[in-house]
């Protein structure tokens, strides 16, 4: 399966940008590896901006400061799915992801 | 205490998060969202694709491969590619080559512009207003704020990208380094040494 590299993905910069050491990604846990992998794919698949997740990942971002970061790039991808109407929050919920209203 | 096979296999409790992001993507899956090993895909891709390995790969090619180096400064994109790299079409990148007095730093003033195909994702120094106005202005002094101090001989060359030409410097080699694998080599060459703001 070939996958290009968006460059919108790779030139985030500020507070958005992800954990990286000498330019290359880190992750602390595998699970943030995959959740990396998982909205960087379905936005693609969605056929939506890259913006769409980095402006709701800022907002996460901003709302918690204190989080850390691939926590809100998770919660930037429900509330993602969920805007978007690709998931509801039934879908969500049953699935054992618990919603979170943001303040806002 | 345990078998090397063991290691991987800990049964860690899960974070919150983990357990969300789990379920996000069983939900997903399900939506046909995920195929079987796009996520593996996705992830080894922007870990292979981008990273300064690809420019220190560059690199030490150059100080091993005098031909090489030769169309490594003629024609950056086409010698990079020779390697397998590169980055979305219409982009130039051009390698500037250091020298025992000329030292080269790249910048982007306007925006962010970087060549991630061969220096993986940017530092976040690099787009900051303080880094983009002062390497311009008193590239000297910021260097040597950086870490990097210049000896008054050694001209420096400033490069402004673009988002259609991209630089990336080729450092010289460094001394005492001539029984060096080229795989050694590439391991002494830093993200910021192709930037500019270091040296191997």
């Amino acid at each position: 399966m070939s996958v290009r590299v968006e460059p919108r993905v790779a030139e985030m910069t500020g507070p958005a940008s992800p954990p990286r050491r000498n330019g290359e990604l880190v992750f602390e846990a595998p699970w943030q590896g995959r959740a990396f992998g998982m909205a960087v794919g379905v936005v693609e698949r969605l056929g939506l901006e890259w913006t769409a997740f980095q402006q709701r990942l800022i907002a996460e971002i901003a709302a918690h400061p204190e989080t850390p970061y691939y926590d809100c790039w998770v919660a930037a991808l429900e509330r993602l799915v969920l805007d978007s109407g690709t998931v509801t929050a039934e879908e969500m919920a049953a699935a054992g992801a618990p919603v979170r209203v943001n303040a806002p | 205490m345990s078998a090397p096979d063991d290691d991987h296999h800990h049964p860690a409790p899960l974070s919150p998060m983990e357990v969300r992001a789990r379920a996000l993507e069983a939900l997903l899956t399900e939506k046909g969202l995920i195929p079987e090993g796009f996520i593996d895909a996705v992830v080894s891709a922007y870990e292979d694709d981008i990273g300064p390995m690809n420019g220190a790969k560059v690199v030490a090619r150059a100080w091993v491969d005098p031909a090489y180096k030769a169309r490594l400064l003629a024609n950056g994109s086409a010698a990079i590619a020779e390697l397998g790299f590169g980055g979305p079409e219409g982009e130039h990148l051009v390698v500037v080559e250091n020298t025992p007095t000329v030292h080269n730093v790249v910048v982007c003033t306007l925006c962010s512009c970087y060549p991630w195909p061969v220096l993986g994702l940017p530092p976040n120094w690099y787009k900051s207003a303080p880094y983009r106005a002062r390497i311009v202005r008193e590239p000297r002094v910021l260097l040597r704020e950086m870490g990097l101090d210049l000896q008054a001989t050694v001209a420096i060359r400033v490069w402004d990208s673009s988002a259609e030409v991209r630089y990336m410097v080729l450092p010289e080699r460094p001394a005492g380094t001539e029984g060096k694998s080229e795989a050694e080599l590439a391991a002494l060459v830093t993200r910021d040494a192709m930037i500019g703001t270091a040296r191997p």
